[in-house]
């Protein structure tokens, strides 16, 4: 495999478009991330658009075609990904693999969601509507449900304390509240999060992520064409794109994905979870970042709690992770939110990351987990990156 | 809720989840004659070593809670809140459930208690006839007199 360097980044705010069109938010994104590569559209080769269900919602069926169409940029292969709430990652792994096998020399990817165009109640069916495997969904199996079913048992087997789960959310929101293309602004007290309109016990409102609508694009090249196009290039060492397994035995305190994917990533880059200065992850509930973080290997397997508690995971700590303010802050804007965590990750290894920034950071971790059913989810990406 | 909300009355969610057997409805598993494992739904073939042959098994009808929630929000379909919890079972199957008979939720549930499977009402369709499943509630212990 040749070593692969992500050269330009572009993103639009996250938050509420309903007055654009999906088009317009991935146009915005792919020409932003092309100017800042300093590439003609003409030199891309390849391009992978993330989008996860914008088929329920308005256009989404070969979006990618219809986005890149404004920037001149036809005529090579365009192709559609979608994996659940990793779908953004998906693409971004494809354009890389692209890239790296030799395949081209010089890749786009993408991810962009619209969600706002429909309320809630309707979105919520399409998603249990998406359980069908074990027709979970049909009775009342939901994103927050699972989630709050795995913060109830890591609490009775690590004591892990309801004040621990809302410590995530005003990390996060603390962070998001520095971070401009956030969706939610402003800074939360511990108080307001435990006194929050309950969702699914113990999770309240502010502990789940809110929707929204955005794009985030990036360029990829070979390490030996970015030296011509950039001074500040920012290497991809590891990629890694597992399924689940959905264990059954096991305690349901962890998720499979994240664990084989976190090992063959430090493979990957030859690296381990001491050598990583900060890290993006999946922060859907409260509960799920308090999980990676022991999934990741920042802290052993039970001490996710006493992580967040410690500040091992905020500025200063051990390893800040969600600078960008993460999904609870900037919202989950599916089709997307991948491709944000890594342009996040690409801001602060060059040091442009503004009031965010993570002093001296070389290497930093990516993770995206997507789709869930019974005890596992469906895809688990993580990306090492380092300047 | 009333005292017949475990009658026969209104469809089940997915018929072949369910068999009638001397101990009232059970749910039906695969079980691999090779490797042993069960598993629910029923499987056109063993995922585990694709080899086996695979027979049809009553699932236990009794299982230990593995970890549980209240369900705050939910499906516009179904009455809210609702607990939801996952039962170990003894064939190695976690099983997805709502869990009935539990108030208040917060003092009953125990993480690893008791179990056991009934056969009710979850929600109701749009015509309003009710949608049966199985659920789990905590096993009722004989008080002593």
């Amino acid at each position: 495999m040749r070593e692969v360097a992500i050269v330009g980044i572009g993103g639009t705010k996250f938050g509420s478009h309903t007055d654009r069109s999906i088009r317009d938010l991935g146009v915005e994104a792919c020409l932003k991330a092309i100017r800042d590569a300093n590439v003609k559209p003409k030199d891309i080769e390849i391009a992978y658009a993330g989008n996860f269900a914008q088929w329920e919602w308005g256009q989404g069926l070969f979006i990618g075609q219809v986005v890149l169409r404004e920037l001149g940029l036809t005529k090579i292969p365009i192709t559609r990904v979608e994996n659940g709430c990793a779908t953004g990652s998906c693409a971004f792994r494809e354009a890389w693999y692209k890239v790296a096998s030799g395949a081209c020399d010089i890749a786009l990817a993408f991810g962009v969601e619209q969600m706002k165009v429909v309320d809630s109640s309707k979105m919520l069916s399409i998603f249990t509507g998406l359980q069908y495997a074990e027709r979970e969904g049909d009775m009342g199996f939901t994103a927050p449900g699972l989630f709050a079913l795995l913060a109830r048992r890591h609490m009775e087997e690590f004591g892990t304390t309801r004040e621990q789960l809302a410590m995530v959310t005003v990390k996060n929101r603390k962070f998001g509240a520095l971070n401009p293309d956030s969706q939610l602004p402003n800074a939360v007290t511990l108080e307001e999060v435990l006194n929050a309109r309950m969702i699914c016990d113990p999770l309240t409102l502010p502990q789940c992520c809110p929707r929204g609508d955005g794009a985030a694009a990036a360029v990829l090249m070979t390490k030996e064409l970015a030296k011509r196009y950039t001074s500040t290039p920012v290497y991809v060492a590891a990629s890694v794109q597992v399924s689940g397994t959905y264990p059954d035995e096991e305690s349901f305190t962890f998720f499979d994905t994240d664990v084989r994917a976190a090992k063959a990533a430090y493979e990957m880059a030859g690296l381990g979870p001491e050598d990583i200065d900060l890290a993006e992850v999946h922060d859907c509930f409260s509960s799920a970042e308090i999980v990676h973080y022991e999934d990741l290997g920042f802290c052993e397997k039970g001490e996710g709690g006493r992580f967040i508690e410690e500040g091992l995971s905020d500025r200063g700590g051990k390893i800040p992770v969600n600078t960008s303010g993460g999904l609870l802050s900037k919202g989950h804007v599916i089709g997307a939110t991948g491709m944000s965590q890594i342009i996040e990750m690409v801001r602060q290894l060059r040091g442009q990351a503004g009031k965010r920034q993570v002093q001296g950071a070389k290497v930093g971790l990516q993770h995206n987990a997507g789709g869930f059913f019974h005890t596992d989810t469906a895809c688990c990406v993580i990306h090492i990156l380092k300047r | 809720m009333s005292g017949n909300q475990y009658s026969g009355k209104g469809k089940l969610i997915e018929e072949r989840w369910f068999k009638d057997s001397p101990e009232g409805m059970v749910l039906v598993g695969s079980r691999c004659e090779t490797c042993k494992k069960t598993f629910f739904p029923k499987k056109l073939v063993c995922p585990d070593c694709f080899d086996g042959e695979l027979k049809e098994v009553p699932l236990s009808k009794k299982g230990k809670l593995h970890t549980y929630a209240l369900s705050v929000m939910g499906p516009s379909d179904m009455e809210k809140p609702y607990v939801i919890g996952f039962i170990d079972l003894p064939e190695g199957i976690k099983l997805f459930a709502i869990l009935t008979d539990c108030d208040p939720w917060d003092e009953v549930l125990k993480i690893d208690m008791e179990m056991e499977m009934v056969i009710g009402k979850i929600k109701e369709d749009e015509y309003g006839n009710s949608i049966r499943s199985y659920k789990f509630r905590p096993v009722v212990t004989e008080v002593k007199r």
